[in-house]
């Protein structure tokens, strides 16, 4: 059962940060785009690829796919549109929150993310969806920022998390353990840039 | 290459931008724990204002966990010497120690990163 509350705070957010993202993000784009590129490399079968953005990460997919993506913002999906266009197999972007989707039981085989559960306001109920919706050999491929381990970065993440998330990400988030409380099962969890860029995969894995 | 350099330039610039903002505010003879928490809040606001500015130039990751580390610990470091008069009485010497304290954080940092890449967790089946 599915209550189709709109959340307009975090689309206005995303409305708003859609006008700078592709400035903010130019650096990371490129030196984060092949551990992307590496990730997406695992897309198979039906495949949803959750917030869209502006679409910078649709240059990192594998050639000739047919993929979902959502994003909460109407904003980023007007700018994701002109780069879907030009991407050689075909990205269907819809509007939606990940907290309601509206697809049925049981869709895709891979669900991917990118930088997005640090912007989800309630990141179990979004995991709980995307699983969901996977197929019972569906696989969840991400590539999140979280909270780091390291003492003192830690508690810098903590003190300014509640600046960054008024515009932003929330930069103390634990997707990991958020992943398994969502009932998925973990495959493999790896660092990227020290412990605060990791790719996470994980399977449905048993009931919740 | 080209990133790599930019952190280093990076690092430098926050060291010597937070040396001189709490030369600023912290004088000799400062309650040295007043010191401190000044430089300490010097700094973090002087990494917050130009990591906005850098992180589209060399990455909000790469820019932010050495920012933070320069910002809050140099500031608090700095904060103590300038309030004791301990070392660097010109301007020119305490930036040059801000910057090299910058580059070292930035290396510490690459080092660390180093250590820490990879596979941290692979499910056996």
């Amino acid at each position: 059962m599915h209550t189709h509350t709109q959340d307009t705070d975090t689309e206005r957010k995303w409305d708003a940060a859609s006008r700078t993202l592709d400035i903010v993000s130019f650096a990371e784009d490129r030196r984060i785009g092949p551990h992307k590129r590496r990730l997406f490399a695992k897309m198979r079968g039906a495949t949803l690829m959750v917030a869209a953005g502006t679409g910078n990460d649709f240059k990192f997919f594998p050639p000739n796919l047919h993929i979902v993506s959502i994003d909460i913002s109407p904003k980023m999906l007007e700018r994701a549109a002109r780069k879907a266009a030009v991407y050689s197999g075909a990205i269907e972007l819809r509007k939606m929150d990940v907290c309601n989707l509206e697809f049925p039981d049981s869709t895709f085989d891979t669900v991917a993310t990118a930088f997005t559960f640090c912007s989800v306001p309630k990141p179990v109920i979004g995991l709980r969806e995307l699983r969901r919706v996977l197929k019972p050999d569906g696989q969840l491929i991400m590539i999140e920022h979280v909270r780091s381990a390291i003492g003192p970065l830690g508690i810098f993440m903590d003190f300014m998390t509640p600046l960054t998330s008024r515009i932003g990400p929330s930069l103390n988030r634990d997707t990991v353990g958020n992943v398994q409380k969502a009932g998925f099962r973990l495959r493999r969890v790896e660092n990227v840039y020290l412990d605060v860029v990791k790719i996470i995969e994980a399977v449905k894995g048993d009931a919740a | 290459m080209l990133f790599s350099i930019g952190d280093y330039l990076a690092g430098v610039l926050i060291g010597v931008a937070t040396t001189l903002a709490v030369r600023a505010l912290v004088w000799p003879g400062m309650d040295m724990v007043i010191g401190m928490l000044i430089g300490m809040a010097a700094g973090t606001v002087v990494h917050l204002l130009l990591g906005f500015i850098l992180a589209p130039l060399v990455g909000m990751f790469e820019t932010m966990v050495p920012a933070s580390l320069i910002g809050m610990y140099g500031g608090m470091l700095f904060g103590m010497r300038d309030s004791m008069a301990a070392g660097s009485l010109t301007l020119t010497s305490a930036a040059t120690v801000g910057a090299i304290f910058g580059a070292i954080v930035v290396l510490g940092v690459k080092v660390y990163n180093r250590i820490l890449q990879g596979a941290v967790f692979e499910a056996n089946n």
